[in-house]
């Protein structure tokens, strides 16, 4: 919170030497619409607290435009969002689309073209913002001909994040060697990760201190757990888009796929094996609380999502490891590596979203207007230090960015030179139906109440089920 | 007859409107969805009309809707049984005098006030693994692990400890202003006849309050059987299908999976079958009742 309020009062100051470029034609291009509200409905993450908090404050200082933005749970901004659209009521201007949506959102045309709403009001294009400046994830909100239909307004990667000082401890290091027979070390193999995660668990407490070998995002009534698994630990065993045969839409090994196969059965066998060296809090946990729980120093490593990887390090207020934080690339199977780099796989998830324009907007114009705001170039420094997020490519380069790159152990540097490594959702336009299908499974994996094996099994089928229900297969 | 009531029937005709609107119109319309497949996130997103009977056929050998159902029958009959018997002692305790009663009474009326999706809040921040008090102090003082993370009967026994928490006063209050309007003649005549308190309390308080259990346990019935916010709150439905009634059921299978035409034809199912439950125990109640008179 103390960063949001120092980057308004900063940018309050900014607000004068931004007025030099870009402020008159924001004034004079949001004059006709000045009185109008704009409502938006986003999930309430650090960057969509900065948007709400300092930009949309900003934006209406300039142009008379109230932005409120409506930032709340995961689940809740997609239930307001879809039930907006789908009723046509018009009640949001703007919407958050998550990288995973938004193939469902084109699918069913809920969205504004943003390159033809431009092309079509010369008026409206603001001087300053292009659409090249975006990094290559702009990619994922552009139909077939490259038409732009979201904004990005986040874009991370899930790393692994470890405690620098527990990895350090000279008592620790040669605890460790004497019980694994070889040297302590942030994990770069599945069988690492498993000895760190069960050393560190026992060493915590013989150490009397609140912390857990790994975290687990394992939720056992939210999908953020089937994400997990799915977006994380399945591609770093080499299992790719849910296992899903993309030319003929069949998850089971015995229909072509790959969702109840080898890897798959691998990945998830590991995963629920972390369970015991994770905080007890684990099963309920959520990206958000995996965050808050390495921040509390209760986890020596973990996946977890840059959005949080930022203010873990660096903000001494929320967090009880500043200064401590390693970051690295998740560890990932023999072939893994190399399949992603030759864009054949990718290691783990591309994380973020745009904001977008729903059909049923009432002040389109307007809307435009804040979103190529909220593009321009000048905020993104203070963005991605505020919320650990990166949608610009010179975004890298500023000192503000580079400063706190060094406190939070090269986060962003990493994002850069490695996030063509990681991928974004595969093009499912039945996401969520699909992923309704396998949650359950996955839930009872973790409790223990099925294997993984027969939680896999049940989970191809009932994938495979609902791809034949809306006609997928071939 | 129509014309002699002509202005009371004006005077209707914006609630009738209303209720229509508000009420009628959204049930015929998820009738007729019932009837449809439709998957907006389908290749054909179009509604699909493949007989009658096709959702409803389907429901019949769902085995995770009637899993869903049955669960549902079960919280019911377990959280109205302790409600009733605990508001029954309770609302007798508060018809006598007993220091702080005032006190006490406002008290336990404050949990009725609180939105279900703010009690499933409290009772997370108060239960949540690692981070709750209830669970330390249970481990440290007793030995026992709570996490319904992980146990689907302590999921279960959580919520239904939930719902006591938030309901029990409703039970008591209504049954405490029952009992205080109950005629006192037959009581002084029983203590006259010589009946003891077990027998004034089986042959004259429970038939006498028979009205008002039948409000109360059809309240809280139909109440309980379509819970969803303090359960997507507290477990999201976990863990696996532990918690998942058929409130969640049907709200994941409509808002996650888009499933419109068999959700619809759920929550038609459903509301017959809570109609069914209602009007058999409605029977055997007030046939009881006759009986006993």
């Amino acid at each position: 919170m103390r960063k949001i309020l120092f980057a308004l009062v900063a940018s309050i100051f900014s607000f004068s030497a931004m007025a030099g470029g870009h402020a008159d034609w924001f004034k004079e291009a949001g004059a006709p619409y000045k009185g109008t509200v704009l409502q938006g409905v986003a999930e309430n993450t650090p960057p969509g607290q900065f948007a709400g908090e300092v930009l949309a404050k900003e934006f209406e200082k300039l142009t008379g435009i109230k932005v409120q933005l409506e930032n709340t749970s995961w689940d809740q901004m997609y239930d307001k969002a879809i039930k907006d659209m789908e009723a046509n009521s018009g009640i949001y201007d703007f919407v958050y689309i998550e990288q995973d949506i938004v193939y469902d959102y084109l699918n069913r045309d809920f969205l504004v073209n943003i390159t033809e709403g431009l092309a079509n009001n010369p008026d409206l294009q603001a001087p300053g913002v292009s659409l090249d400046d975006f990094t290559t994830f702009i990619d994922y909100f552009k139909d077939g001909s490259g038409d732009v239909f979201g904004v990005p307004m986040e874009a991370f990667i899930k790393v692994y994040l470890y405690r620098k000082d527990l990895f350090e401890r000279a008592d620790a290091k040669a605890q460790f060697r004497a019980q694994y027979g070889y040297g302590l070390s942030p994990a770069t193999s599945f069988e690492q990760y498993r000895d760190n995660a069960e050393f560190f668990t026992h060493f915590c407490a013989e150490q009397g201190m609140e912390c857990w070998g790994t975290t687990v995002q394992g939720h056992t009534g939210h999908p953020a757990s089937t994400y997990e698994f799915l977006e994380s630990i399945a591609p770093s065993f080499g299992l790719y888009n849910w296992g899903v045969n993309m030319d003929s839409y069949q998850s089971c090994v015995e229909n072509g796929g790959q969702l109840n196969g080898g890897r798959a059965k691998a990945a998830l066998n590991f995963w629920t094996q972390l369970l015991p060296f994770a905080p007890p809090e684990a099963l309920q946990s959520t990206w958000s609380e995996v965050g808050s729980s390495f921040a509390a120093g209760r986890a020596a490593q973990g996946w977890v999502y840059g959005e949080n990887a930022a203010w873990i390090a660096t903000d001494a207020e929320k967090s009880a490891v500043v200064g401590n934080v390693g970051v690295m690339l998740p560890p990932t199977a023999p072939g893994v590596m190399t399949q992603a780099a030759s864009g054949n796989g990718y290691i783990g998830y591309y994380d973020g979203g745009a904001y977008g324009i729903p059909h049923s907007s009432k002040n389109k114009e307007a809307t435009m207007l804040w979103l190529q705001y909220v593009a321009l170039n000048e905020h993104q420094a203070d963005w991605a230090i505020a919320g650990g997020r990166i949608t610009h490519k010179d975004t890298y380069a500023d000192p503000k960015v580079m400063a706190v790159d060094e406190q939070a152990d090269g986060y962003f540097t990493l994002m850069r030179d490695t996030g063509f490594l990681y991928a974004g959702a595969p093009p499912f336009p039945f996401h969520g139906a699909g992923r309704g299908a396998i949650d359950p499974f996955i839930y009872s994996a973790l409790a223990g109440e099925m294997t993984p094996e027969e939680a896999l099994d049940g989970a191809c089928q009932a994938l495979d089920t609902v791809m034949a229900d809306l006609g997928y297969q071939n | 007859m129509l014309s002699k009531n002509k202005t009371g029937w004006l005077l209707l005709s914006p609630t009738i409107l209303i209720l229509a609107l508000a009420g009628l119109l959204p049930f015929i319309y998820v009738l007729y969805v019932g009837f449809f497949q439709w998957n907006p996130l389908a290749v054909d997103p179009s509604l699909q009309f493949e007989g009658f009977a096709s959702n409803y056929r389907r429901l019949i050998f769902d085995e995770v809707f009637l899993e869903s159902i049955w669960r549902s029958i079960k919280f019911s009959v377990v959280t109205l049984t302790i409600e009733l018997s605990l508001g029954f002692i309770l609302a007798l305790s508060l018809l006598s005098s007993f220091p702080l009663k005032s006190f006490f009474r406002s008290v336990h009326t404050l949990p009725l006030v609180i939105a279900p999706i703010v009690v499933g809040s409290i009772f997370k921040l108060f239960t949540v693994q690692g981070l709750g008090p209830l669970p330390h102090i249970l481990k440290d003082y007793f030995g026992y692990t709570l996490n319904y993370g992980l146990n689907a009967d302590q999921a279960f026994w959580m919520i239904v400890i939930m719902d006591v928490w938030h309901w029990t006063p409703f039970v008591t209050l209504t049954l405490l202003a029952g009992l205080s309007a109950l005629p006192q003649d037959p009581y002084e005549s029983a203590k006259i006849d010589g009946a003891n308190n077990f027998q004034i309390f089986t042959y004259i308080t429970i038939p006498m309050m028979v009205p008002v259990l039948i409000v109360v346990i059809f309240i809280r019935l139909m109440d309980s059987l379509k819970i969803v916010d303090e359960v997507w709150m507290l477990t999201g439905g976990g863990p696996g299908y532990a918690t998942r009634f058929t409130g969640i059921h049907i709200w994941k299978e409509v808002f996650e999976k888009r499933y419109y035409g068999l959700g619809s034809a759920m929550s038609i199912l459903y509301l017959y079958i809570t109609i069914v439950i209602c009007w058999v125990l409605y029977s055997v109640m007030v046939a009881r009742g006759k009986n006993e008179d």
